[in-house]
Order: C-alpha cells, then structure tokens, then sequence
C-alpha cells in the first residue's frame, strides 16, 4: 500500500513540475500576433496593389490566414501561388482572372511638363515612391515604385505612365533553353557549336 | 619545381592553338573610329567626364570610376569625341549601352606621361593609386577591377599568375608570355609589393614550350642576379586539361587548396591574376600608360592571317576582322571570347574591350555543329567532368523545373560555366545555358524579394504615419476645444451676471416671432382671391410642363417616363383642386369673373379703336369724319373704363369681405 501512495505522489509532483514548467513557458515564450499572417506576407509581392480586393499586402495575408482563396494576386502570379500552397499544405490552382491577369513588371513615369503639381497621385501611392509638393512638378521614385497602377486613376490630367522594367545587359540573363527532340524538328541550316 | 595536383573532372577538347601562335604579335593601325562602352568591367559604370565635340589625347582620361568596385576608361588615341550615345555592346544580350565614341585624328598624340623610375620608392598607397587611376581590370575575360584584388583584408601567401590560357584557339596569352616578358616580371614583382611579398607562381599549360622557355629563363635570371631582395617567383608547368586556367581549378592545380563555397581565393591567402593584368600593371607603373590597348587573338579557318594583334579598347570588331584579312562570307558563327565559354556576336560593329582575348570566325564546320538536343539518357558523364564536382545532372532537372531553391541546395552558384559538361553531353543538351538561365532567374527573384521587403517597409512606415497623422489631428482638435472651453469660464467667471450668448439669441427670436405674430393683421378679400388665383396659376403651369417632359419622354422611351407618368396625375389633381378652391372664393365673394373679363375686353377694344383712328387721322385726306368718329370712340372708350371701375370697386365693397373681416 505504501508504494502505491509513494507511485501517486511522485507522479503528482511530477505532473506539478512540468505544470509548472509549461505554465512558465506559456508565459515567458509567447508568440505575439498569428506568425502564419507574416509568414504569408513575406510570400506576397508587396506591390500594395489591391487588385485581390484587400487594402494592401497585409490584409490579403490575414484573409488567406482565415481561409480566403490563394490565387487572387496577379502580381504575384503563379510562382507566388505555387510558394503559398507549398506554405499552407493546400492544391496550387490557377490565377483567378476575375482580379486582374499575370503581367509583365511595370513602373509608374510622370510625364513631367504635363504634371500640373496636384498631389493626387502622391496621397495614393500605398509606398510614398512619389516624390513632389503643391503645384509643384512630381516625380516617381524608379527604385521604389512597385508598380500598383494606383496613381493612374486619381491623375487629373492623365500624365502618369506605366512603362515595363527596362532590360540592362546587367538584368538580362538567359533565356531556357527550347527542348526540343532532335527528330521533331528538321535540322538547321548552320551549325552551332559550344554551349549556347 | 614545387608539387603539382589535379582538379576534379576535366576535358580535353582540340587545342586549335598552332593557327594563330605561330606569328608574332602585330600591331593594328589605329581605326578611324573607337568605340568605348562606359561598363567594360564588373561594377558600377564609370562616368563620362567629355563632352560631344571634345577634343582628347590619347592616354586622356575621359570617364571616371564610380565607387570602389569600377574602373576609369582613357581615350586609346587622340581625336574628337563625336558622341557619347547608346551603342550595341559586346554582349551575350546584344543590348545597347551607353558609349563614348571618339573620331581618331591619326596623329596618336600621347598626353603628358608620368613613368615612375623607381617604383621600388614607391609606397603601396601610390602604386595603388597608380593601378587604380590606369583603369586595369582583369583581363583573362571577367573583367574584374585589379585595385580591389591588390588590396585584399586577409594575409596573402601566395600569388598566382595564371598564363593557363586553357580554351581552345586562344593564344593571346602564350604569345604575351613569350614576347613581353620583361614586363610580366616587373608587373608581377608590383603586386608582390602590393600584397606583403608573397611567393609566385606562374601557371603555364605544357602545351606552350615557347613562353615556358622564355619565362624560365627570365625567371631564372632575374634569382641569380637578385635572388636575396625579391620574393620568389615560380614557373609551374602544368597538364594541357581544360578548365585549367580557371581560377579556383589553377589554384587547386598550383597549391592543392580549394577555394571555400562562396569565398575567394584571399580567403585562403591567394590573389589571382592574368598575365596581361600583370603587364598593364607594369606599363602603367613604369612608363605611365593607362590600360587603353590589349593582345587580341583572330582565329578559326575564315581568316587567312590569323595571328595576335595589339588593338586599342574601342576598336570595332569588323576593324578588326578586316585588318586581319577574315572572310566572312566562309563564317556563319562569328565568336567572342573561346569555343567553349565565348558568346556568338551578330552585330560586328561592337567594340573590342578590356576583357575581349579572341575573336573566333570559325568556318561553318569548323565548330561541332549543335543539333537540337535529345532527352537526358542519365549515362553521368557530365558529373565526370565537372570540374567544381557538382551534380550538373541533378542541377539541370532543377533548371529544367525551374525548382531554383533545390538548384541553390545544390551549389548552382559555384558552377564557373566553363562548358566541360556540354561538351562531354551525348545527347548535346546545352546544359551551360540552362544552368546560367537557372542564375539569372536566382538573382531575379532575390531581387525581387529584395523589392518586396522595401515596399513593405515603406507601405508600414506610410500607414503609422497616416495613423499618427489622425491621432495627431484628434488630439489638436480636443486641445482647442478645451482651451475654448477655459476661454468661455474665463470669461463667465469675469462677468457672473451675463446670460448664456446661446439662451439670449433664442429668447431674442422668439421675441420677434412673437411680434410678428400680433402685428400679422387679417388677410383682405383682394388678398386672399389673388393668392388662390396665383397658386391656380402656378399649379397649371406645372402641369403643362410637366406633361411636356412627359410628352418628350414618351417619344424617346425614357425610363423617366414611368416618373413623370405619377408626377403629372398628381399635378392635374392639384390643379383641379387649386381651380375649384378659386371658383369656390368667387362663388363666396359673388364674384363674377365672367365679367370683369367682357368688360376688360371692352375697355382693351376702346383702347385699341381710339388709337387707330388717332393715328388714322394723322394721314387722313378727309380729318373730318374721321375726327368725328374718335370723338365717338373716346365716349365709348370712357364708359368701358367707367364699367370696370365700377365694377372692381363694387368688388371691394362687396358685403362678404364686411362679412369676413
């Protein structure tokens, strides 16, 4: 009898200690926030564009976080709904078209003599990449600019641009290859030799 | 002679040396117009600092380095600068880049050179300055800035010349070697200085006996006659096997080290250089010249005099091809740089720059000709001759997919593209091109997430400040309120007896509204019809427009209509009560409207005959009858006024309105 009370007080005291230890660590390690919202930005493309509907990046992320489609990001495109389904465990599905379609990488050019200086298109710019003041001429920061078509429509005078990235021979890199299978194609006229 | 050790894997493509090595190095004459591209070197561009229409000597310089890692760029010979404009460049991209284009004048007048005597006074800082301000950068094809390699952090043990010169053609290296040797030996000795007097070793493939020869023996020389003062210097002979004159595979040859994963090679106390930076070192130090020509081979069966030539940077390529007598009809493949790692350039109007060691005119069979490639048959061949012992199969499924991260995991950055797995590949898949297609999207998508991470930045430092801005607002806002607050205490506790501003104002309209109310005396009858008749008048003419709206909607089929429809039914309703009302006040005023009307149409009738009779008169033949008939006129024109008159002033006295008042 004395062992079975000695068996139930140590399994008491033990179940005190590591109550205690994991009430301490509950406390002491807390995880501020849901990690899977910021995790989930850090995935999206930041263009703050909210063409999926949600007022930025952020939002988009904690709507996907509570269970809103992965494919309403056209910025983004497939690569980013390939990089959230690999996150969430779920199906990678086709863009939905309904928010805009995957184009190329654009960025926003004031047409500087017809600016007239109204501010309209910096008070829209979800990531201040327009620089300029009342009346005064505006200009976009090219290195900062993300792109977002967010500044076109509240233009009064229709001076903004959006201009594809341009290619430097530093960007540019290669292109993959064509596979092709040597009999589904007649050969060609000249050789080629290397590694090209 | 010191150890020699082996690289991992390897090839042994034909040589194709003996085609240009067999004549000495001639001299081109200078080209009518030179082409200088801003960024010929890894880094930053430099700056132009010439104008269109400038006038330059040569050896001037005319763009600046622009930071740390970039290069300054002199004018190879004297003449006007005609242009400063886009021009295509000697790249795998064929874009077009900012270039300074000079018109020679032919005299090839040198500006003012400073040739240092003894560099041995020298101290490092201004042999440094020296290399740096002669804009030399690597001339074995990366085009590196040499500054910043003379100038490693770590202690350096050994450095390495690299006269390996292992891709096939290419000779410009070997015919340096053997005919500027003096020079080499006095460049190399520089950098000796430069970095805290290492040993040296010169890596030469035995495939070139002549400038193994002709080093030996200067090196040899130069140990007898001052072995004691100078650090020594090595001529390592080592096997003909492609990629040997890359850097991390000569290194590994000549010391059995490998550079690190990432690293390079100062990490493991060495600095790589190429024979032809040496010399540049060397003229620029000793005889004050910047870099501004280099050893160029022109090879392959189309040109008749192949051979190595002293071209200035900026040259054109078709100068070039011209000088050495290609044919270019026999070439279909015009190549920059070796068979194995150059780039096919279409357009022979760019430049030769600081990096360009070959230009390749092969004949059409010359080259092995690429078929479209077949499927991977898994044989791992390509892994046998990876000389950075990677998994080039592996690395080109991951390519192939796109599964860049998996590509990453498997060091597809330390790839040197040298070809070797292409080239032994039998199913000729370009794998090279996968692998740098692979790279490229790499450092996109880095760049990318680097973008991304500003804009989130930038996007949450904008909503705190919209945020803060709107609490700041809130904030004024309560503060005003309250100091208005205090104001109007202030004032109250001032003076205890004034009333509330608020409570007088009311108290002072209802006092008035009040008055006004007293003062308001009983509307007359003449009032009171006028205002019916009005508000008759009103509501009928409403209606006639609203109908006529109706109307127009109707006829265009406006969805208004349906509106329009209501509105009108309700004004005829209103009208038809507005009429009744009026009729009714007549009825009770014993009005006759009738009336009054015949009578106002009389008098109007009277009006109207008494003044054209008036102005008959005026031309009459016969004024007698005529003047008779006016008189009749007036007198009737004076009993219709009397009539009306009589009649509204037995409407005002009517003895309802005594009634009503």
């Amino acid at each position: 009898m004395q062992t079975l009370y000695l068996a139930i007080t140590i399994l008491a005291l033990l179940a005190l200690v590591f109550g205690a230890i994991l009430g301490y660590a509950a406390i002491r390690f807390k995880v501020d926030g849901d990690p899977i919202v910021n995790q989930i930005d850090n995935l999206l493309p930041q263009t703050q564009c909210g063409q999926c509907g949600h007022p930025g990046c952020k939002p988009y992320a904690q709507a996907i976080a509570d269970g809103e489609a992965i494919n309403r990001c056209p910025p983004g495109g497939e690569t980013t709904i390939k990089a959230l389904a690999d996150l969430l465990g779920v199906d990678a599905i086709p863009l939905d078209a309904e928010h805009g379609t995957e184009a190329i990488r654009t960025i926003a050019y004031i047409r500087e003599d017809e600016c007239i200086g109204c501010t309209k298109c910096i008070q829209a710019c979800p990531v201040d990449a327009i620089l300029g003041a009342a009346k005064q001429m505006h200009t976009v920061i090219t290195a900062e600019c993300t792109g977002c078509d967010l500044c076109l429509e509240p233009c009064p005078v229709d001076c903004i641009d959006m201009l594809p990235v341009e290619v430097t021979p530093v960007s540019w890199h290669w292109q993959q290859p064509t596979n092709l299978i040597a009999t589904s194609q007649a050969p060609r006229s000249h050789g080629a030799s290397g590694n090209e | 002679m010191s150890k020699i050790w082996d690289f991992h894997g390897g090839v042994h493509p034909v040589e194709n040396k003996a085609q240009s090595n067999q004549m000495p190095i001639v001299t081109m004459a200078i080209p009518k117009q030179l082409i200088l591209p801003l960024n010929q070197h890894i880094g930053k561009p430099a700056k132009a600092i010439v104008e269109p229409g400038d006038y330059v000597l040569k050896g001037q310089l005319i763009a600046c380095a622009q930071g740390f890692v970039s290069a300054n760029i002199h004018a190879p010979s004297s003449g006007q600068v005609s242009a400063i404009e886009l021009r295509t460049l000697p790249h795998q991209s064929a874009l077009t880049g900012t270039c300074i284009v000079i018109d020679t004048d032919g005299k090839d007048q040198w500006i003012a050179l400073s040739p240092t005597l003894e560099p041995e006074s020298l101290s490092n800082s201004d042999l440094l300055h020296i290399i740096q301000a002669a804009g030399i950068t690597g001339m074995g094809g990366a085009g590196f800035p040499s500054v910043v390699k003379l100038q490693p952090k770590a202690k350096i043990h050994t450095l390495v010349i690299n006269g390996a010169e292992c891709e096939p053609y290419i000779t410009s290296d070997d015919r340096l070697m053997r005919e500027y040797a003096d020079e080499m030996i006095k460049g190399i000795q520089l950098a000796q200085k430069l970095l805290g007097q290492p040993r040296c070793l010169i890596g030469i493939e035995d495939n070139k006996p002549e400038a193994i020869a002709v080093l030996t023996q200067v090196v040899g020389l130069l140990s007898k006659n001052s072995a004691s003062t100078h650090p020594s210097i090595e001529v390592c002979v080592i096997p003909t096997k492609y990629p040997s004159g890359g850097e991390k595979q000569l290194i590994e040859i000549l010391t059995g080290q490998q550079v690190p994963h990432g690293g390079i090679p100062a990490d493991i106390g060495i600095v790589c250089q190429n024979v032809g930076t040496v010399k540049a070192i060397s003229d620029a130090v000793m005889l004050g010249q910047p870099l501004i020509n280099r050893i160029t081979t022109v090879t392959g069966k189309a040109a008749a005099n192949a051979g190595n030539y002293e071209v200035l940077i900026g040259t054109k390529v078709s100068d070039l091809l011209a000088f050495a007598n290609v044919d270019m009809t026999k070439t279909s493949r015009l190549v920059m740089g070796g068979p194995m790692m150059g780039f096919t350039i279409q357009d022979t109007h760019t430049p030769i720059i600081k990096s360009s060691n070959c230009l390749l005119a092969a004949e059409d069979l010359e080259l092995a000709p690429v078929a479209n490639h077949h499927s991977c048959i898994r044989c791992g061949l390509c892994e046998v001759a990876c000389p950075a012992q990677l998994l080039p199969q592996q690395l080109f499924w991951f390519a192939k997919a796109e599964e860049f991260e998996k590509a990453q995991d498997h060091n597809l950055s330390d790839c040197i593209e040298c070809g070797a797995c292409a080239w032994v590949c039998p199913s000729q898949i370009p794998l090279v091109q996968y692998y740098r297609f692979a790279k490229g999207r790499v450092k996109d998508l880095a760049n990318e997430a680097h973008i991304a991470e500003l804009s989130r930045v930038r996007f949450e430092s904008r909503e705190q400040r919209l945020i803060d801005d709107k609490l700041a607002k809130e904030e004024k806002r309560k503060n005003r309120a309250a100091t208005a607050a205090a104001a109007q205490a202030e004032k109250r506790a001032a003076n205890p007896n004034a009333q509330d501003p608020i409570a007088a104002a009311m108290a002072r309209v209802n006092a008035q509204k009040q008055a006004k109310a007293m003062d308001a005396e009983p509307k007359s009858h003449t009032q009171k019809y006028k205002e019916l008749k009005t508000a008759a008048a009103i509501t009928r003419t409403k209606l006639n427009k609203t109908s006529k709206a109706l109307a127009n909607a109707l006829a265009k089929d406006h969805e208004l209509a349906q509106g329009l429809q209501t509105t009108v039914s309700e004004l005829t309703e209103k009208a038809m009560h507005a009429q009744a009302a009026l009729q009714a006040y007549e009825a009770k005023l014993g009005l006759d409207p009738e009336k009054e009307k015949t009578l106002q149409v009389d008098v109007a009738k009277a009006n109207a005959m008494v003044r054209k009779l008036e102005k008959a008169l005026a031309t009459a033949e016969e004024p007698k009858d005529v003047e008779a008939e006016l008189v009749k006129a007036r007198s009737s024109q004076t009993k219709a006024t009397d009539a009306l008159t009589n009649h509204q002033a037995n409407l005002k006295a009517s003895p309802i309105s005594a009634q009503e008042s």
